[in-house]
């Protein structure tokens, strides 16, 4: 089975990192920003228009765009 | 007690003149504050310094370089060092970069620190604690403070010091710096001699470690590098790929050739290597959080949630957001005029008193209509830019900003901008100089870049003046349903200029400033009440810098367009007049004196230099419509663009001071050309000259500014030849396909 992706969640709802991928810069550095795999996360909303994204991880709310969600698989079991 | 007085001495190239002799004997000890955007780190600087700091750039980049003073309990004083806000040594933007390039003494101009402070957020501790690894990785001393104690307390959230303290390796201390508690025992222990850490969180997978310690052997002895620093540096290269300068200037182009061969064994070897490191550092956090930290479970903030519910909302939203932008477009558009009004007022004052202590003559001349003149132009900036920052200040303070900018991505993204790129837009339609200035919140290099460039073509205020004129000139006040073609003709010139910034925009982001798509990531803080001191030493140093760096320039500028505009004095018309003028003055007649001195302003303005560039530009401009009258306008206008409407009332004798803007519309349309007796000006060019204004770079102190921010020449000058070269494409389309259709 293939995990969804970041974007793929609906507002309000919580998964685990499983892995991120995309450029390995921007990887590395949504790691380093706390989206390290087996980490919790929470897509807390949409913006008005529907991207970027607000995340929740580690306490922390971070602001990422669609096309670097989609780089992103979570286990939203 | 030290005697000396407090002057704060900054390192050569740091764009920032000392104000005192620099200090002798041992040199004064370093303290560097780092940490994540967000730790409260500006708060704690202005906390231990005061008011006793000073903003530069570091040498090259525009990359702001705060350093403070900061008397310690024993009586010595330390050079505190304000290092951007950074979530990673492994660098992501221009900031990140500096501060890594600090730390592994690769800047000459900023030796690394003595002792560095590691100010992280103690309600994520986790999350903060991933810098404060990788800077204990280097070796160096360092002290962590646990900042916004209160708030973490508050939260339930207990930290226990001496825990924390034996896993780093170095004093912890609490602190919340906003309250000034526990300043007094991080003064005490900045005092002290601080042992490095010896403990190890680094954990490189076995191919990576060998690759490190083969590349440090070949790197040779490098002057600002400190030994200790040769395996970061080491590190630093294997994992950078980008276009990184000063790291790759630091090391021999044979170790840099080699590294792509290095990277694709180990890409084979390990794919995952580049990202070991952080993992790595992740699971030694958590060990840590596991025995240092009790926390509540996950406790949501519950304000905040509140807060961003509205704030965020997907109707009030931007609703609230359009309000509070109008509101703040507003302000620097109406609430700086009576501060500018006063300032022009002291400044004529000043010019009168100054004209009548010193007798008539070049001298006197050059005071006031060349440096009183050029000074005035810059100070009347300050009040747009003062009340810009407030604003912007207390936007970001509060935390509002990041919101702002999470509203306005998506729209922003469609010309390849970001979220934070607005606010710098739409300030620079009351004028491109705050604008210019407020694009220091957008951390990509080329967004920040782009914006700059694309900033002038917001219609500022300075181009209303000209506006009003050659409409009132021009366009017939004719109703054309509830509007008027005056006010549409103003709608429209604004348009123009949006359509140019985003076609301009579109291009660059296409050619010159393409790039790799940068990463967009950015935290949304929690919303805190702003701090007074915070906001008001941000207003103050945008206002020094502004008259410091722009204000020198725009004198320079200033003193060369008087120059132009005065000399050579005595050509045939003005000998003749002034023969007149004497002549009226003895026969007793001052109306005709009057009238006759009007005619020699007029006279000495175009038998100037400045009227014969205007003579020399016409064939440039008579594609576009455009006369040698004009032509001085288009030269003066470069002081300031309101400065076209008195040239011209000066080229049409009407006096310097004419405050009777209907006989100088009157004026305009009837003017006839010398030679032909015809009129000299139609609708047409009218429209084709409001269309150059709306497009054109003619204001010396946006280019001081953008000197100033990108710290070259290169850009500016190329904002210049870009603006004119669309402005006079457009002017020439309007003006030859008006008169193709049978206008003017």
């Amino acid at each position: 089975m293939t995990y969804p992706t970041l974007d793929q969640l609906a507002p309000g709802q919580c998964a685990v990192v499983v892995s991120v991928g995309g450029p390995v810069a921007i990887a590395r550095r949504l790691m380093e920003l706390g989206l390290a795999p087996g980490t919790p996360v929470e897509l807390v909303r949409l913006a008005p228009l529907g991207d970027p994204l607000e995340l929740r991880v580690r306490r922390i709310h971070l602001s990422i765009r669609r096309s670097e969600a989609r780089h992103i698989r979570v286990d939203a079991t | 007690m030290s005697t000396r007085p407090d002057v704060l001495v900054l390192p050569e190239g740091s764009g920032t003149r000392p104000r005192g002799h620099a200090a002798e004997g041992p040199a004064r000890r370093r303290i560097a504050l780092l940490g994540n955007p967000n730790s409260g780190k500006t708060t704690l600087f202005n906390a231990l310094t005061g008011l006793r700091q000073k903003v530069g750039n570091y040498a090259g980049v525009t990359v702001e370089k705060k350093v403070g003073r900061c008397r310690l309990p024993s009586g010595q004083s330390v050079e505190v060092l304000d290092l951007p806000g950074s979530y990673s040594l492994q660098p992501a933007s221009p900031d990140e970069i500096i501060v890594r390039d600090v730390l592994l003494g690769l800047l000459p101009d900023t030796p690394p620190p003595d002792v560095i402070v590691l100010v992280v957020d103690a309600t994520n501790l986790d999350r903060h604690l991933y810098l404060v690894l990788q800077v204990l990785e280097l070796g160096r001393p360092a002290i962590v403070a646990l900042n916004m104690i209160d708030a973490a307390e508050e939260a339930g959230i207990r930290i226990d010091e001496t825990a924390l303290e034996r896993r780093l390796g170095v004093p912890v201390l609490a602190i919340a710096a906003a309250k000034g508690r526990g300043l007094g025992n991080l003064r005490r222990m900045m005092d002290r001699e601080i042992e490095p850490s010896t403990r190890h969180f680094r954990r490189w997978p076995d191919p990576v470690r060998h690759a490190i310690e083969g590349l440090e052997t070949r790197l040779p002895r490098l002057p600002h590098v400190p030994e200790r620093s040769r395996t970061d540096l080491a590190i630093a290269l294997l994992l950078e790929d980008g276009e990184d300068d000063a790291l790759a200037r630091a090391v021999p182009a044979g170790v840099l050739d080699g590294l792509p061969a290095i990277r694709e064994r180990l890409d084979q070897q390990d794919p995952g290597w580049r990202q070991g490191d952080v993992l790595g550092r992740y699971d030694e956090i958590a060990d840590i959080v596991k025995i240092a930290v009790v926390a509540p479970g996950e406790a949501r903030d519950e304000t905040r949630e509140r807060i961003d519910r509205v704030l965020t909302h997907r109707i009030f939203g931007p609703v609230i957001f359009l309000l509070l932008m109008g509101a703040v477009f507003q302000s620097v558009f109406a609430w700086a005029q009576p501060a500018m009004d006063l300032i022009d007022a002291l400044i004529h004052r000043f010019s009168r008193l100054v004209e009548a202590a010193l007798p008539a003559g070049p001298l006197q001349s050059l005071l006031v209509d060349g440096i009183i003149a050029g000074v005035g132009t810059t100070i009347t900036f300050v009040p747009q830019i003062a009340i810009l920052f407030l604003f912007i200040s207390l936007l970001e303070d509060t935390g509002y900003m990041a919101r702002a900018a999470f509203i306005m991505d998506r729209i922003m993204g469609k010309v390849g901008l970001s979220g934070r790129a607005f606010i710098p837009l739409l300030s620079s339609f009351a004028c491109a100089i705050p604008g210019i200035m407020a694009t220091r919140t957008i951390d990509n290099r080329r967004d920040r870049l782009t914006t700059i460039l694309i900033a002038p073509f917001m219609s500022c205020s300075a181009r209303l003046p000209v506006y009003a004129l050659l409409i009132g000139a021009f366009i017939p006040n004719i109703w054309i349903g509830p509007v008027t073609l005056p006010g549409i003709t103003l709608l429209a010139l604004y348009a123009l200029g949006i359509a140019a910034a985003v076609l301009v925009a579109w291009a660059l982001k296409r050619t010159a400033l393409k790039g790799g798509k940068p990463l967009y990531v950015m935290e949304l803080p929690p919303y805190r009440m702003p701090s007074w001191r915070s906001v008001l030493v941000a207003v103050r140093d945008r206002s020094i810098l502004f008259l410091q760096k722009a204000g020198t320039v725009i004198l320079a500028v200033s003193i060369i367009l008087w120059f132009l505009a005065s000399y050579p004095k005595g050509g045939p018309e003005a000998t003749r007049l002034a023969a007149e003028i004497t002549t009226a003055q003895q026969a007793g007649d001052p109306t005709a004196a009057a009238q006759l001195e009007r005619e020699l302003a007029g006279a000495t303005l175009r038998e100037s230099f400045a009227g014969r560039v205007g003579y020399a530009l016409e064939p440039v401009i008579r594609p576009l419509g455009f006369d040698w009258r004009i032509g001085i306008g288009l030269l003066t206008s470069f002081a300031a663009r309101e400065v076209m409407v008195s040239t011209m009332a000066t080229v049409f004798n009407l006096g310097t001071h004419s405050d009777e803007p209907v006989s100088l519309r009157q004026t305009i349309r009837d003017a006839t050309d010398p030679t032909t007796g015809a009129r000299a000006y139609s609708p047409l060019v009218g429209l084709s000259l409001m269309v150059f204004f709306a497009l054109a770079c003619q204001c010396m102190s946006t280019v001081a500014v953008a000197r100033r921010e990108t710290n070259s020449w290169r850009w500016p000058l190329f904002m210049l030849v870009m603006m004119n070269a669309l402005a006079w494409l457009a002017s020439f389309a309007v003006y030859q396909g008006g008169r193709l259709l049978g206008y003017g």
